[in-house]
């Protein structure tokens, strides 16, 4: 069978294509990988493959189960760093159907490793295989959406990423239900849900797939002239190779890190949090429903803040968040203190926003940086803060938390240095982003000089 | 006519194209949203 249909150049889009059939072909992609931040549904089940209704001593532990999750996302990181570079060669198609390809043979061949109850294929195929899948198509889109949309890149590219926020929503009720419906006596029916789901997720991914085009050279939205030079946006290209070696790059890498290092510990962290910080006034099930609020924030903070980001500039975004991030995580004790849950909610919503915000908001700062030409490897490069961000966040909340309360700290009040540490790390986010200026005109690739829109 | 008719009909099908992507990946989120939603009215109860 040919697959030149999933060449670059099969993929050049006719005269009748309207590019808003992108951000569905984009969202396609992300709301199945998505499915990722959803994984601790899992956990339980697969901690009790050969009990069913308890964990046997045979049964895998929740600590190893854990390690599932952090080696995809550290495959995410590391495989969107190496294929980057790929991706703009290929073209946006064929890395979303090799996305494809891996994300979904990693829930089969994680299914076989159930089935089989042996860890290691577990850890290989979801892990490993699905990991890989995740990352690249994380950026697969990315370029494609910034020069389908020259005049709005933080919208298109927000709405895609916010599909990622997006796919544990769905992925989280559509575990359950698939687990419900498989479940036996025998067997809490994870390795046929598994099974079902890669499925799933391929046809939707391929729907992606067939769905994606480029822009033929010199396209332009109709009516859309270039916006006169501004400081802060290139008219140039600076090549991937040639990014990491600005401090440009750099400054966005500890801005990213620093501003997902405060927002991911407390999402891992938010239901035992509220629980504590409130005694006696907050149940679990009104727990649920505060992580589900953030969840939602999450989502509409990518699309929010990315979108604004086209009015008032990529900085100006990022200086609000980490402005008014500090602001509020040094307000959050008080709250705690004086025992007012609505403001503490009110103040969790917009720190997840614009932790969400960060996210989709970085690859249009990164286009106004470097240019179009390979946007998306360098987004996969700067991935690697959120791997380390991935780290050092839910590090800095369990640890000090346990240290305080092991230090005779009462629990209510176990976070406050933690907050603080938070507000301490958006102000160095804050410097870091006031430092990045224009990228030196050395840096900027003569062949691809004055292409920076539309140039498939 | 016949160029009128072809081009009415490029612009149905192209049309028919952007609501049918929109809402294969529009259903799936809401369907999601509102799980969440739904969860989330427990907090303030």
């Amino acid at each position: 069978m040919s697959l030149s249909f999933l060449d670059r150049e099969h993929t050049i889009a006719g005269e009748g294509y309207s590019r808003w059939l992108v951000p569905p072909a984009a969202l396609a992609i992300h709301l199945s990988i998505g499915q990722a931040y959803a994984f601790s549904v899992f956990n339980l089940p697969l901690s009790q493959r050969i009990g069913v209704t308890h964990s046997a001593p045979d049964d895998w532990k929740l600590s190893t189960i854990g390690w599932v999750f952090s080696i995809a996302i550290v495959f995410l990181g590391l495989s969107a760093a190496l294929f980057g570079a790929w991706l703009e060669r290929v073209g946006p198609r064929k890395a979303m159907f090799v996305a494809a390809l891996c994300f979904a043979g990693g829930f089969e061949v994680g299914a076989l490793g159930i089935a089989t109850h042996q860890f290691w294929i577990l850890l290989l195929g979801y892990g490993v295989l699905g990991g890989i899948g995740l990352g690249i198509g994380y950026i697969s889109p990315v370029t494609t959406l910034i020069k389908w949309f020259p005049d709005r890149p933080g919208m298109a590219t927000g709405m895609a990423i916010m599909g990622f926020g997006g796919g544990a929503m769905i992925a989280s009720p559509l575990s359950t239900t698939l687990m419900a419906y498989f479940k036996t006596a025998s067997a809490p029916g994870v390795a046929f849900t598994f099974v079902t789901m890669g499925i799933l997720y391929f046809c939707f991914m391929m729907f992606g797939v067939f769905t994606v085009r480029i822009p033929r050279p010199g396209w332009r939205p109709a009516g859309w002239t270039s916006p006169p030079p501004r400081a802060m946006v290139t008219t140039g290209n600076v090549t991937a190779d040639r990014a990491i070696t600005t401090p440009q790059f750099w400054l966005l890498w500890l801005v990213l890190c620093m501003n997902v290092t405060a927002g991911i510990g407390v999402l891992g962290q938010a239901s035992p949090m509220i629980q504590e910080m409130f005694p006696g006034s907050i149940s679990v099930s009104a727990a649920a429903g505060f992580v589900g609020l953030l969840s939602l924030a999450n989502m509409g903070g990518r699309f929010f803040w990315s979108s604004l980001s086209d009015v008032i500039g990529r900085k100006a975004v990022y200086a609000t968040f980490f402005l008014l991030g500090a602001v509020l995580y040094a307000l959050v004790p008080s709250t705690g203190r004086a025992g007012n849950v609505a403001l503490f909610v009110i103040g969790y919503v917009v720190i997840i926003s614009m932790y969400g915000g960060g996210f989709a908001t970085i690859p249009a700062y990164l286009r106004d940086m470097f240019g179009t030409i390979q946007v998306g490897a360098i987004h996969g490069r700067l991935l690697t803060a959120w791997s380390t961000a991935g780290v050092l966040g839910p590090v800095l909340v369990n640890y000090i938390r346990e240290y305080e309360i092991a230090h005779g700290v009462p629990k209510a009040g176990a976070y406050t240095t933690t907050m603080y540490i938070m507000a301490a790390l958006l102000v160095v986010g804050f410097v870091c982003n006031l430092l990045v200026r224009p990228v030196d005109e050395r840096h900027v690739t003569a062949e691809f000089a004055a292409a920076n829109t539309a140039v498939a | 006519m016949t160029g009128e008719s072809g081009r009415d009909q490029r612009s149905t099908g192209l049309a028919l194209k952007l609501v049918g992507a929109w809402t294969l990946v529009g259903l799936p989120l809401a369907w999601g949203v509102w799980q969440v939603v739904h969860k989330s009215l427990d907090l303030f109860k």
